[in-house]
């Protein structure tokens, strides 16, 4: 364990709060790259729909692809947030510390990008209000709330809504700070923001509590968001491989996997962009790994899972779809690479502390997790639907088109894109938790060497 | 067979596939009468057509005992039907005659109805519809011309149901057993598409349906449908009687 | 308060509120829906529309339609269930018409060329009028009318009219049926087409027709198909090279070599002779007609010669003596060779054989035409004639030709070079709705009224076996109105045009001929219709859309010889035709197209083959087994080529094609024909040869022999089916099929096992083990 030096008080407000006072130079440039990328992806979406879905690769009987996929994808990203903050605040894991802001972001956003996507799939997107909106009361037309197309807005509007309150809790006292360090505009905007934040007991306690309530009221939605999203599947009775039982537990465990995984990616990201070493230590990184370790060999049971469930129960068509996932040009090629990416390459890798603690070696494995993961949800959702059905008739493949592939890279330069403005104005690493853990924190000697523990005040 | 009977009409279809002959004319009538929008060779390509009643042929066989089996598939109106519960804005629902509707108006365009059908009968626009100025004459008045981004798929010609019906009650009377043609059953040479009411234990397509060859397609998802197919005859096929009883 | 579980759902099922919750909780949606007082779309109708009866013109053999139309405008063609003929019933035809009355590129006015090398230009009626009259003028004795088969009073009006300038009428059917008559006439006497009761039959043997797809009344054959498949259903022996519809509906499917549909059928009747079948007295009528005997055809040559196993042509002949009664005809690509009336008359003959002319289920003669001097039989000229005319033609014998519903210059196979021959006649005037390859090299177009425009009549063929006069009549105004879309046509009638050119000779207008026709069957007092006055009668007659009188039947004539001029068939020659491999070309009406009439409209493009569900295209079908040997895959752009030419089309490769013949069918390939047509797939009838039928000079147009090679590109075939071959996933789905007297519980049962069986091997079930 390598030894680390201790932080004192100025040293952290200096650092960490070097995206807002001191802002690299990469930023700008980075910023404005971004940012012509995101136009242009939302011109390509305003083209779309302008013109019409013809403009993708759909036809019959593929009537989802690209842009579902993407939506669960990045609805699986957001549990990066639920995992972190509220699953790990609650457990007392004080390695968090450090991340949990990012991550709630992280959930805001990759939420805000989801949203988007069954929007601008469907085919009357100006028609979204009579989706989710009970519009029609003359007539006594609500939305069919049996319809899990209603659950998942319902869903996801509370999670969203959750969590942009848990991040606004939690960046109070960040705020208080950095009106104080300021001056003009900017003052006046942390001045409101900060509600008056002055840090008394009463607004520290206030702040805690509210904090752990939130937590608390988060983790149903934990277990909600991504179950009703495989409903979206699962209440399909004629599409083989979307009926499964168990798909809630299965896509809210594969949520968790690449969630956790993006969190990796991106605290490589911070501890290299904004030099945050100090705060970012490999041990998180080994934390993490150690808890993707046990999350993915879940999910990978699942996986397992669905395989035996075809084979022991003998049903033809399900054996025949898994034959087609797995066997089949050009589903089995994505498959090996989702095999190998998900599971086979990064957690074997993990069970090395020194890939563990190795930034890099994180950084990129945590990146194959999600390539797989993404692999992961086209699998369930695509050969579902282009398989050889009974009615061999109609049966037809589905080739994305480049419309439907500039919008889906446009969504990660878009979440890159609000995360960047984000740290130009706001702290990533919440100083006040930061603080609050080298407080609580002293060296024990273990043996020879002097490690760092954590202990909690005594009650 | 059990159909839920809602009100005095309970309209369904009897397909006799030993008289289709995938003569095509059934599908010609429906583009015809519904306004369904041309078929350009690029939606055909891409598997983006719109054709509410199609003919399948399957190949069984090979030279020289080939044979080619059409069967005509339209929606089949499940009582039990898979698109109706996951449609979020009810632009897909059940009435009171044993019909699935389909609300053109309300319709988002999610197309989940057709992942939810497993009889791949609903069809989503992908463009806009557009017919040159001229040939906007054609058009049926009955029928709405959708728009791009919605589904559409049979009625049951519900537009003739509607006119049918407001003709009987002004004349104070019933509707007669085969007064309501669908544009299919019209043209259908051969008589393989019958169309009338369940409720009516005396009309033709309740008789038909008695007949010892009807068999519904899909049954094993319980969608209950109101299109039942009497069974293709091949009167050499080599029937092994008993063979089912002699296993297990 | 306290409640138990019991006492809650008592009072919230009592509770408006309690009905919401529940609804939305599982109940069906009907129970949660408050139905629209206001319009839903599936509640509108609007309008009042009316139905008017009239015949189908040019695209049937005389089907009658009724028009729905509204507001002025015509919206939907169905079956007038009234007539005779096709019974209210319809083909994938009808409605593809309307797209030609609103073509957006119809011919809107007269378009005159003023040099051969000129473009055409639009002009008035008025010049029009004066460029026709000129071009008569100078042509008496050198004036040729050519027009489709014409049978009513359109088909009098063209002869009356070629007549009067000492001219000729000619008619032209790129798949002339000729010999059909010719055959027809040999055995029953005359060579109106009978009628063939399909409905009363039990067993149908037919040859190369597609009867039930594009053949002679495909309406009328389908509606007794239906008939014949119900009650104690009939069995159905139909022999083509290629799967047709009728092959596909057929219980026993023979695929001849071409050419040898004659050998074929004699085979079968020497079955039925030397098994002693049927009664002496019938084959003695047989042997009568048919010169040389049987002696040449015993089964297993014939087994051999036609390339049909022998238990097969035995199986047929069994069925087609045992299981009267029965009908035997033919036509199609049976009669298209040089032996074609051997065919045609061998196949006919059959049927005295099985004692089935004039009875019930059988062949029964038509009656003449209701009409004086109206035609109630037609047929294209022979190919032969044509080419003499052509000569004439280019010698510069003839003046003027004024053309109408016939395409020759897509109809005609190259080795007529048909633009050349045009090129020498100085006035080429031709009719049409919508611009065809014909229309685009004339020198005067006449923008023509459609039927639905016009009057008109027609006598189906084949009839109903009694006496039939179709009424046409115009259901929508003629289009000359403005719309949104401006002019559409200012076209004028072919029939009311040539009248005036006659001045008055012939008469004065289609309409008057046609009530004049009507008030004369009137007179006769018989028939469907009566009425105290002519107007009523007329009245009736129009509502009806027709006359018929099922007293006035057809009487046989004397049962003649066959042809056996040549009993073998000969092919074109392949030998000088460079690399590929060798096939027999059996080209085959468009389901949806026919020989090219309807390819104008984007429904008859759109309409998905029935075998291939092919549109929009022209592709090759060929035998799966051999494409795999041959390395031929589906979209392999084929070069198709003839010592006639060559075109390229789309690989289809399927098990229902005889190994080496290639089906492709005819109807695409025009240079004009309007937006969705022109320059669309290839024109097949173009590489036929100039084979002909040794007796009656009919192009035999089934008896070209290609090669084939691969054009090294491949395309997706725009086709309805999915991208795998269509076979079923599981046996009996969708189509379940059963056996005689199973019931479908039973086959599907029996299929269920199948399938298990094959999945899981032996361990499902018990199963023997060897
Ligand atoms: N889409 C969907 N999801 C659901 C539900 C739903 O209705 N629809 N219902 C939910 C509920 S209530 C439940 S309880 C769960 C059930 O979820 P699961 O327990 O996953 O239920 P099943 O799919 O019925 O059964 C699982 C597999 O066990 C196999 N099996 C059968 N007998 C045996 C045996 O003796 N030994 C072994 N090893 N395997 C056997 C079967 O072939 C089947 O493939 O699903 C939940 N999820
Ligand atoms: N063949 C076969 N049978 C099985 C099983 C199997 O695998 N195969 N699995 C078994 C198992 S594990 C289970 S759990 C059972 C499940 O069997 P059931 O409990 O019957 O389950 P469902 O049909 O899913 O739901 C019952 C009804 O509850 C309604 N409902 C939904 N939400 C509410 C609500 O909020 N309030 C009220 N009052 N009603 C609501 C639904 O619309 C539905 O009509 O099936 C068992 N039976
Ligand atoms: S596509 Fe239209 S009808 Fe189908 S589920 Fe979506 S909104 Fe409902
Ligand atoms: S056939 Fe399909 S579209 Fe029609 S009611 Fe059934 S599930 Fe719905
Ligand atoms: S019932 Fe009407 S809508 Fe349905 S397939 Fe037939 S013609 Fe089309
Ligand atoms: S019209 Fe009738 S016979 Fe023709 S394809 Fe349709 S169902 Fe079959």
């Amino acid at each position: 364990m390598q030894q680390r030096r201790t932080l004192d008080q100025p040293y952290t407000n200096r650092v960490l709060l070097n995206g807002q006072l001191d802002t690299p130079r990469w930023w700008a440039p980075a910023v404005a790259i971004l940012g012509i990328a995101v136009i242009i992806g939302l011109l390509v979406i305003g083209a779309m729909i302008n013109k019409g879905l013809g403009v993708t690769g759909l036809g019959r009987p593929v009537y989802w692809g690209l842009f579902i996929t993407t939506f669960v994808f990045w609805v699986g990203i957001s549990h990066a947030g639920i995992m972190i903050s509220a699953i790990l605040r609650l457990t007392q894991a004080e390695w968090r510390r450090p991340v949990t802001r990012a991550a709630e972001l992280l959930t805001v956003f990759s939420l805000l990008t989801a949203l988007v996507f069954p929007l601008i799939h469907a085919g009357r997107p100006w028609r979204i209000a009579y989706w989710i909106l009970p519009y029609d009361f003359a007539r006594g037309i609500y939305p069919n709330i049996r319809s899990p197309l209603i659950m998942d807005p319902v869903a996801i509007g509370t999670y969203l809504t959750g969590s942009t309150m848990f991040l606004y809790v939690a960046l109070l006292p960040d705020l208080g700070n950095l009106r104080d360090r300021t001056t003009g505009w900017k003052n006046s905007l942390y001045t409101v923001l900060a509600l008056g934040w002055r840090g008394n007991p009463r607004q520290w306690k206030m702040q805690t509590v509210g904090g752990i309530l939130l937590s608390a009221l988060m983790l149903p939605i934990f277990v909600s968001v991504h179950s009703i999203v495989s409903w979206d599947f699962a209440v399909v009775p004629s599409v083989e491989g979307w009926h499964s039982t168990i798909f809630a537990p299965y896509f809210v465990i594969g949520a968790v996997h690449s969630g956790v995984s993006a969190v990796v990616t991106m605290m490589a990201l911070m501890r290299w962009l904004w030099k945050w070493d100090d705060f970012i230590r490999p041990e998180h990184f080994d934390a993490l790994a150690r808890l993707l370790i046990v999350v993915a060999t879940g999910w990978l049971g699942f996986t397992f899972l669905e395989l035996i469930f075809a084979l022991y129960g003998q049903d033809a068509p399900e054996i025949a779809l898994r034959e087609m996932q797995m066997f089949q040009w050009p589903w089995n090629m994505l498959f090996i690479i989702f095999f190998l990416t998900a599971y086979a390459i990064p957690v074997p890798l993990w069970l090395f502390k020194r890939v563990r603690t190795n930034i890099a070696m994180m950084f990129w494995t945590s990146i194959l997790v999600n390539v797989g993961m993404w692999l992961e949800r086209f699998l369930i959702i695509v050969p579902g639907l282009a398989r050889r059905t009974p009615f061999v008739y109609t049966w037809e493949a589905y080739r994305p088109s480049p419309v439907e592939w500039t919008i889906f890279v446009w969504s990660f330069c878009w979440v890159t894109f609000l995360m960047l403005l984000f740290s130009r104005f706001f702290p990533l690493v919440p100083l006040f938790e930061q603080k609050e853990s080298q407080v609580f924190t002293q060296d024990v000697a273990i043996g020879r060497a002097k490690v760092p523990a954590i202990v909690r005040e005594a009650d | 067979m059990t159909t839920a009977s809602f009100g005095s009409h309970n309209w369904g279809m009897v397909v006799d596939v030993d008289k289709c002959i995938g003569c095509q004319a059934c599908v010609i009538a429906c583009q015809a009468e519904n306004n369904i929008p041309l078929n350009t060779q690029d939606r055909v390509e891409r598997a983006r057509t719109i054709s509410w009643i199609r003919v399948e042929r399957y190949w069984e066989g090979d030279f020289p005992d080939t044979k080619a089996r059409f069967i005509p598939i339209m929606c089949q109106h499940c009582e039990n039907a898979p698109c109706e519960p996951v449609c979020p804005v009810f632009a897909t629902y059940h009435n009171a005659e044993g019909l699935n509707v389909q609300v053109y108006n309300r319709c988002v365009g999610t197309r989940y109805c057709a992942n939810g059908c497993p009889y791949i009968v609903r069809f989503f626009n992908y463009w806009e519809p557009v017919w040159p100025e001229s040939l906007r004459n054609h058009l049926n008045p009955d029928v709405t011309v959708r728009s791009r981004g919605i589904m559409e798929k049979c009625s049951f010609c519900v537009h003739r149901i509607r006119r049918a019906t407001r003709t009987a009650r002004s004349e104070g009377r019933e509707i007669a057993d085969g007064e309501i043609q669908t544009a299919c059953t019209s043209a259908c040479p051969t008589s393989a598409l019958n169309f009338g009411n369940f409720n009516d234990p005396n009309s033709k397509v309740s008789k038909m349906r008695e007949d010892q060859r009807h068999y519904t397609l899909l049954d094993q998802f319980g969608t209950d449908p109101n299109v039942i197919y009497l069974a293709k005859v091949d009167p050499d096929k080599k029937v092994s009687v008993g063979e089912a009883a002699s296993h297990g | 308060m306290k409640l138990n579980r019991r006492e809650f759902l008592a009072l919230t099922g009592k509770t408006a509120a309690g009905a919401v919750i529940f609804a939305a909780c599982g109940l069906p949606e009907r129970e949660l829906i408050v139905q629209s007082p206001v319009d839903l779309p599936e509640d509108l109708v609007r309008g009042e529309d009316a139905w008017y009866a009239t015949t189908m013109g040019d695209f049937t053999t005389g089907d009658g339609v009724l028009v729905r139309v509204m507001q002025g405008r015509a919206k939907k063609i169905e079956g007038n269930p009234d007539h005779p003929v096709n019974r209210g019933k319809a083909t994938a035809r009808y409605d593809s018409v309307l797209q030609l009355l609103y073509h957006p590129d119809r011919i809107k006015e007269p378009m005159l060329r003023y040099s051969k090398a000129g473009n055409l230009v639009g002009v008035s009626w008025d010049q029009a009028e004066s460029r026709f009259r000129n071009a008569l003028a100078g042509s008496s004795g050198a004036l040729t009318v050519v027009t489709n088969p014409l049978r009513g009073h359109l088909g009098s009006v063209a002869g009356r009219f070629a007549q009067k300038f000492n001219g000729k009428h000619m008619t032209f059917d790129p798949t002339e049926q000729g010999v059909l008559h010719c055959a027809v006439k040999s055995v029953l006497g005359q060579d109106q087409l009978p009628t063939f009761d399909i409905a009363n039959a039990r067993t149908v043997l037919s040859f190369g027709a597609d009867w039930l797809g594009t053949w002679g009344s495909p309406a009328q054959f389908g509606v007794k198909y239906g008939e014949f498949r119900g009650g104690s259903r009939g069995y159905l022996i139909h022999a083509e090279p290629r799967m047709s519809l009728t092959s596909a509906a057929a219980d026993l499917w023979l695929a001849p070599k071409p050419g040898t549909e004659g050998d074929l059928a004699l085979g079968i009747a020497s079955v039925i002779v030397n098994e002693g079948l049927v009664d002496g007295s019938n084959v003695q009528a047989f042997l009568s007609a048919v010169p040389g005997g049987l002696r040449n055809y015993d089964v297993r040559d014939v087994a051999v010669r036609t390339g049909v196993p022998f238990n097969r042509i035995q199986n047929a002949a069994r069925h087609f003596a045992d299981h009267t009664p029965s009908v035997a005809f033919g036509g199609g690509s049976a009669g298209a060779h040089t032996n074609g009336s051997f065919n045609l008359g061998a196949i006919y003959a059959l049927n005295l054989l099985v004692g089935s002319v004039g009875s019930a289920g059988g062949v029964t003669p038509n009656p003449g035409s209701g009409i004086d001097g109206v035609p109630a039989s037609a047929t294209g000229a022979s190919f032969q004639s044509w080419e003499e005319e052509l000569a004439q033609w280019r010698a510069g014998n003839v003046e003027t030709v004024i053309i109408r519903g016939a395409d020759i210059v897509h109809g005609m196979p190259n080795t007529v070079a048909i633009r050349e021959a045009l090129e020498h006649v100085p006035n080429v005037i031709a009719f049409g709705a919508v611009i065809d390859d014909t229309l685009d090299v004339a020198d005067l177009v006449l923008p023509e009224l459609t039927f639905l425009e016009s009057w008109g009549s027609d006598i189906p063929e084949p009839g109903p076996g009694y006496q039939v006069v179709g009424i046409q009549q115009p259901v929508v105004g003629p289009t000359v109105s403005q719309d949104e879309s401006g002019l559409i046509s200012d076209a004028r009638g072919f029939g009311d045009i040539l009248m005036k050119m006659a001045d008055g000779t012939i008469g004065s207008t289609m309409e008057q001929m046609v009530r004049r026709a009507i008030s004369d069957l009137h007179s006769s007092g018989r028939g469907s219709v009566s009425a105290s006055t002519p107007a009523l009668f007329t009245k009736g007659v129009l509502q009806r859309g027709g006359w018929w009188n099922t007293g006035t039947k057809g009487a046989r004539g004397v049962t003649g010889r066959i042809s056996n001029e040549a009993t073998s068939a000969n092919y074109s020659e392949t030998a000088s035709l460079g690399e590929g491999d060798d096939f027999h070309l059996v080209p085959f009406h468009s389901n949806s197209l026919l020989d090219g009439r309807l390819a104008a409209s984007p429904w008859a493009q759109q309409s998905p083959d029935p075998i291939s569900s092919a549109s929009w295209s022209t592709w090759a079908e060929i035998n799966s087994k051999e494409a795999e040997e041959l390395g031929i895959k589906e979209g392999d752009v084929l070069l198709v080529r003839s010592t006639s030419g060559e075109i390229e089309a789309l690989a289809y490769p399927h098990p229902g094609v005889r190994p080496g013949v290639i089906g492709v069918p005819i109807g695409q390939g025009h240079h004009a024909a309007g937006r969705w047509a022109e320059d669309r797939g290839a024109n097949v009838l173009s590489i036929l040869t100039n084979e002909k039928d040794s007796q009656t000079g009919a192009l035999a147009w089934a008896a070209t022999r290609v090669r084939v090679q691969r054009a090294g590109r491949r395309v997706k075939v725009p086709k309805f089916e999915g991208n795998v071959e269509a076979r079923p996933v599981e046996p009996g789905f969708p189509v379940l099929v059963v056996g005689p007297n199973e019931t479908a519980e039973a086959a599907k049962e029996a299929n269920h096992h199948e399938y298990q069986k094959s999945l899981f091997n032996d361990d499902y079930g018990s199963v023997d083990h060897e």
